[in-house]
């Protein structure tokens, strides 16, 4: 028999009973298209957050005061030390040829006021590279002068929000502000930028961080944030931190390094593992399908002996009616796929439009996952229709008992 | 006709197509396992996650420096033009509710003994820790009641700590360096465990005034208050937000009753077992699908049948009813087999992977029962009511 | 031809056995023209099923054009049924979702005959059988006599050395079961071999050979 005329057979077969058909389409698109789109979101919730860790700057290292001796887990809150990560270690850093930014951060927070306003605000101490290693932009004005981190004039920039709340549609720059019981010059406002993993650049004010230490009184920095040379050069900078650390620290190693790339691929790892769960928990409905499928090729063949029977008497052999019916069963499934991956496709674009901002997208190998699922629920579940189909004495089928 | 007629018309029709009946039931029964497994894992997290959070007790409320929540870390960590006190913490002892106060302050450093030496984390702290935390001491005792600003130079090692350091030997009494100061251990506790990633165990207890010293810092890191038994929270939180404006001009901080956190993350975990549970249903659905499929097979099968029966009298109603019967007497028996299905599944589950918290609920599988009659009954409406709208005449006819 | 030797053909029912063909001997020529006769549940159509290859005897031997057809399996089996042999059954057997031509083209599509190939075939017999302007009509379209006609015209598509008919006429009513007789009658002249059964003493009376069974033996063979 020829392979079209199989196709042929199978697709009158399955048409001729239309409403357990459309039915039976109709479960396997909901399975179908609730694991792709499952998977997909899984997928597009993952891009998006790498995509924000990139927007963070690339190549970067974190560098954290203190170490524990327990290693894995969330990254670390150390909380204090003895011993201080200090402006100096910073500049020591800028030594090493495998970094190309260093930008030493203090982080606080203060009232800031603007004549009778006065918002709680975060203060960041940080120096001219941080516009670079955290690709900031500006709106207005300029960001902190380069030039000698242990000095620093009291001048600040500030986030776009942080301006709207301190000066609504007023201008900004140029004005005077006070933080704390000192006075800034506001040189700068930052570009707006969407919410980035919760560090929210628009609330916050950067002062340079020798003035920042003064105000908080304290000689310790928050963290330093290294940029690497190249993405080569990421392992080989954190191997420079630690070791210009420990000659500064009397040779203990009491700092932490973390390295972007290795939160980017615990994260990637995260999201695809939960990806897969609930893409596995999707796929469930997909067994209950293959279960419809398989009651209702069951049904099929009992209603259909007298046909299978005369096949029989007209020279067709166990196999081939056999792969009749498995074809009429795979024919089945992928319809259903087809139709779940319009359906899933709708719904993502949909989602898409009403959010935005999250780029959500199918994932590229949805048709073929698609594809594969349902071949392979179409035929696991055919079998044993189709066995039934092929095993039935023609004799009996035939006759009328 | 009589309810028993009833039944048996139907349980006969279902049984007279045991294949079919059984693979019909079988896709609700993975839809409604499913459910129930699914319900349970959350429900078994949500439960883990209070007992976690609760085991410090209830009646807390915790202060923080900084009026700070959008930045993502804790004002705790960062440097604050205005700190939050030791004296801070002594005056809330004169809210009358409040039982007992802890200042804290945590760090990290390396703690040498002899010639082992750990880096630990260490928690400047108060004498009512104990209490306050529900820790239990294992030896000696915990840091004695000094004066706050004047405490003497003793140390309690968690129980890793202790074991690290000391192996099999004497801890009590000892001599130990932190940073670079000398404090002669009390105490050690018992192991605690992990808590959300934090190893309490792998800690070393000092006096708060020391810590403060220690890491060169004014500001406490968090206050945390012990409350009465039956006092309200919110009247608490408030008390203690007057004392600290009165001594700092403003709010500069931030309050956290447990009360709230508890009441927040319960909220959370509800949401998380519901939407879980929600992609179990998907399977559900698909089930209802198949008996919806399968009772439109029947009507047609039982063209005749329903002619025949119209024909010796029956009302449309009745037909109706065996119809529905029918879809609900399917979707039934496959959700208790689903029940069965969940409940063995999230028990092997938890026999398998101990870790994997997971609690079966009676309510849950009560409303997973009734779910899978309601599906039945929403799949079985459509082709029950076709059935009931045959004209007697054309039904006879078919054959 | 046919040679059929002590065969046997026994169902459990229950507890019970029923002997439905006990030691038949039978054996046909080449385009003999027989008629099988007998009560009800007498055995006829379970020989005649055992003749076509679509049951399977007990016991005894079965030799078809000097195949030994008994040791065949299912593969062999199934191609000596396409070509060497055509059912016409009481019930028709027409697939009802199918067009009169398809249901004829049926056995040439599971042959894998070339598409081309089986139209021509198909249109020359449906004409030769008078049904060629139904072609396009599906079963329910057809009299109890057209439907009859499209399963003779399916039955001999692949040129079948022996034609099986289980009571042919046993749906029609007297002048379109005469008619399809006829066909058939036309069909043994061009030296098909035609095995009909049939409760009809009239139809009985022209075949050259006549034979009566009772109780799964043969009483009576006009031919040995
Ligand atoms: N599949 C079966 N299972 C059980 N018994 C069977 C089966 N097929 C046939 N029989 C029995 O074998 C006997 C012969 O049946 P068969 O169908 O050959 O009779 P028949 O002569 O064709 O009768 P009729 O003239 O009514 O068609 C009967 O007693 C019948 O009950
Ligand atoms: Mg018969």
């Amino acid at each position: 028999m020829h392979f079209r005329d199989i196709i042929l057979f199978s697709m009158q077969a399955s048409t001729a009973s239309r409403g357990r058909t459309i039915l039976m389409l109709l479960a396997m698109a909901i399975g179908v298209s609730s694991v792709i789109l499952l998977i997909s979101l899984g997928d597009s919730a993952r891009r998006y957050v790498i995509d924000q860790f990139a927007s963070l700057g690339t190549n970067l290292l974190i560098v954290l005061p203190g170490r524990s001796e327990t290693t894995g887990g969330p990254p670390p809150l150390l909380g204090e030390t003895p011993r201080d990560l200090t402006l100096d270690d910073a500049i020591a850093l800028t030594q090493s040829s495998v970094i190309r930014r260093v930008a030493p951060i203090v982080a606080g927070s203060a009232p800031v006021s603007v004549r009778q306003l006065e918002r709680e605000m975060i203060i960041l101490g940080s120096s001219a590279e941080l516009l670079e290693v955290r690709r900031l932009s500006m709106n207005q004005g300029n960001f902190l002068p380069p030039g000698d981190l242990r000095r620093g004039e009291n001048v600040c920039v500030i986030g776009s929000g942080g301006k709207q709340e301190l000066f609504g549609n007023q201008k900004a720059l140029g004005q005077w502000v006070r933080i704390g019981d000192r006075r800034f010059r506001v040189i700068g406002v930052l570009a707006q930028i969407g919410v980035s993993l919760g560090e929210d650049m628009s609330e916050v004010v950067i002062i340079p961080v020798a003035v920042a230490q003064s105000l908080f009184n304290t000689e310790s920095l928050f963290r330093i944030v290294v940029e690497a040379t190249s993405e080569d050069a990421i392992a080989r900078a954190k191997e420079a931190v630690l070791s210009i650390i420990r000659s500064r620290h009397e040779g203990e190693d009491d700092i932490t390094v973390i390295t972007q790339d290795a939160v980017l691929a615990t994260f990637n790892k995260i999201f695809k593992a939960l990806t897969m769960t609930v893409g596995g928990i999707a796929a469930i409905s997909l067994v209950v399908a293959g279960i419809m499928i398989m009651n209702i090729m069951l049904v099929a063949v009992s209603n259909r002996r007298a046909e299978i029977g005369l096949l029989k008497a007209l020279g067709a052999p166990r196999h081939q009616i056999m792969g009749l019916f498995l074809t009429e069963s795979a024919l089945l499934s992928i319809a259903g796929a087809v139709l779940g991956f319009l359906l899933a496709y709708g719904t993502m674009e949909l989602l898409a439009g009403f959010f935005p901002e999250y780029s959500l997208a199918l994932a590229l190998w949805s048709p073929f996952i698609a594809a594969s699922l349902a071949l392979g629920t179409g035929i696991v579940f055919g079998v044993m229709p189709a066995k039934r189909a092929a095993m039935l004495e023609p004799a009996l089928a035939l006759s009328r008992r | 006709m009589h309810v028993q007629d009833f039944i048996q018309l139907t349980v006969n029709a279902v049984r007279s197509q045991r294949m079919r009946s059984f693979l019909t039931a079988l896709g609700i029964a993975v839809g409604i396992g499913s459910v129930v497994l699914l319900t349970s894992l959350g429900e078994g997290l949500h439960r883990f996650m209070l007992a976690e959070f609760t085991q410090f007790g209830t009646n807390l409320i915790g202060i923080n420096p900084g009026k700070v929540t959008t930045h993502g870390v804790s004002g705790a960590l960062i440097s604050n033009v205005r700190p939050l006190s030791i004296e801070d913490a002594q005056a809330l002892k004169r809210i009358p509710q409040v039982v007992d106060v802890v200042s804290v302050v945590q760090g990290n450093a390396a703690v040498e003994a002899g010639k082992r030496q750990r880096r630990t984390t260490i928690y400047g702290i108060d004498p009512a820790a104990p209490e306050v935390f529900k820790l239990q001491v294992a030896s000696g005792r915990f840091l004695p009641d000094d004066p706050p600003r004047a405490a003497r130079s003793f140390a309690v090692l968690g129980s890793k700590v202790r074991e690290e350091l000391f192996g099999s030997g004497q801890a009590l009494g000892e001599r130990i360096r932190i940073g670079s100061e000398r404090f002669r251990v009390i105490g050690s506790m018992e192991s605690k465990g992990q808590l959300l990633g934090f190893d309490l165990d792998d800690t070393v207890w000092i006096p708060t005034a020391k810590a403060l010293a220690m890491f060169n810092r004014e500001s406490l890191m968090e206050i945390d208050v012990l409350y009465e038994e039956g006092s309200s929270a919110d009247e608490v939180a408030s008390q203690i937000r007057k004392i600290l404006i009165a001594r700092h001009g403003s709010e500069d901080f931030t309050i956290t009753t447990q009360e709230k956190m508890l009441e927040v993350l319960g909220k959370i975990l509800n949401i998380l077992t519901l939407a879980v549970g929600g992609l179990g249903g998907i399977s559900l659905l698909v089930g209802g699908v198949g008996i919806l499929t399968i009772m439109t097979i029947a009507v047609n099968e039982r063209t005749n049948e329903i002619g025949l029966l119209r024909a010796l009298g029956s009302e449309k109603n009745q037909i109706l009813g065996l119809f529905l019967g029918e879809a609900i007497v399917l979707a039934s028996i496959g959700g208790l087999a689903g029940l069965l299905l969940g409940v063995g599944g999230a028990w092997l589950l938890g026999f398998l992977v101990p870790a994997l918290p997971t609690h079966t609920s009676w309510t849950y599988l009560l409303a997973a029962e009734m779910l899978a009659a309601a599906v039945g009954l929403l799949a079985g409406v459509l082709p029950a009511r076709r059935a009931a709208a045959l004209n007697p005449v054309d039904a006879l006819r078919s054959e | 031809m046919i040679r059929l030797q002590q065969i046997q053909r026994v169902f459990q029912v229950g507890e019970e056995e029923v002997h439905a063909l006990r030691n038949v001997d039978f054996s046909a020529d080449k385009g003999e023209y027989i008629a099988i006769m007998g009560p009800s549940g007498s055995g006829k159509s379970t020989l005649l099923n055992i003749i076509g290859l679509l049951d399977r005897p007990d016991g005894g031997t079965y030799e078809l054009d000097s195949i030994m057809t008994t040791t065949l399996n299912d593969r062999e089996q199934a191609h000596v049924r396409r070509h060497k042999i055509g059912f016409v059954f009481q019930f028709f057997h027409l697939v009802p979702r199918l067009t009169a031509e398809q249901n004829v083209e049926l056995p040439l599509v599971l042959a894998g005959v070339d598409k081309d190939e089986r139209h021509l075939r198909v249109r020359e017999t449906l004409g030769a059988f008078g049904i060629g302007d139904r072609a396009r009509h599906r079963p329910d379209q057809l009299s109890g006599g057209q439907r009859q006609r499209v399963a003779i015209a399916r039955a001999t598509i692949m040129k079948p050395s022996v034609i099986l008919a289980d009571e042919p006429t046993g749906n029609l009513d007297r002048a379109s079961g005469n008619d399809v007789v006829h066909i058939l009658e036309e069909l043994n002249r061009q030296a098909i071999t035609l095995i009909m059964v049939t409760h009809d003493p009239e139809l009985g009376e022209r075949a050259k050979r006549r034979i009566k069974m009772v109780d799964g033996g043969i009483e009576e063979d006009t031919g040995s």
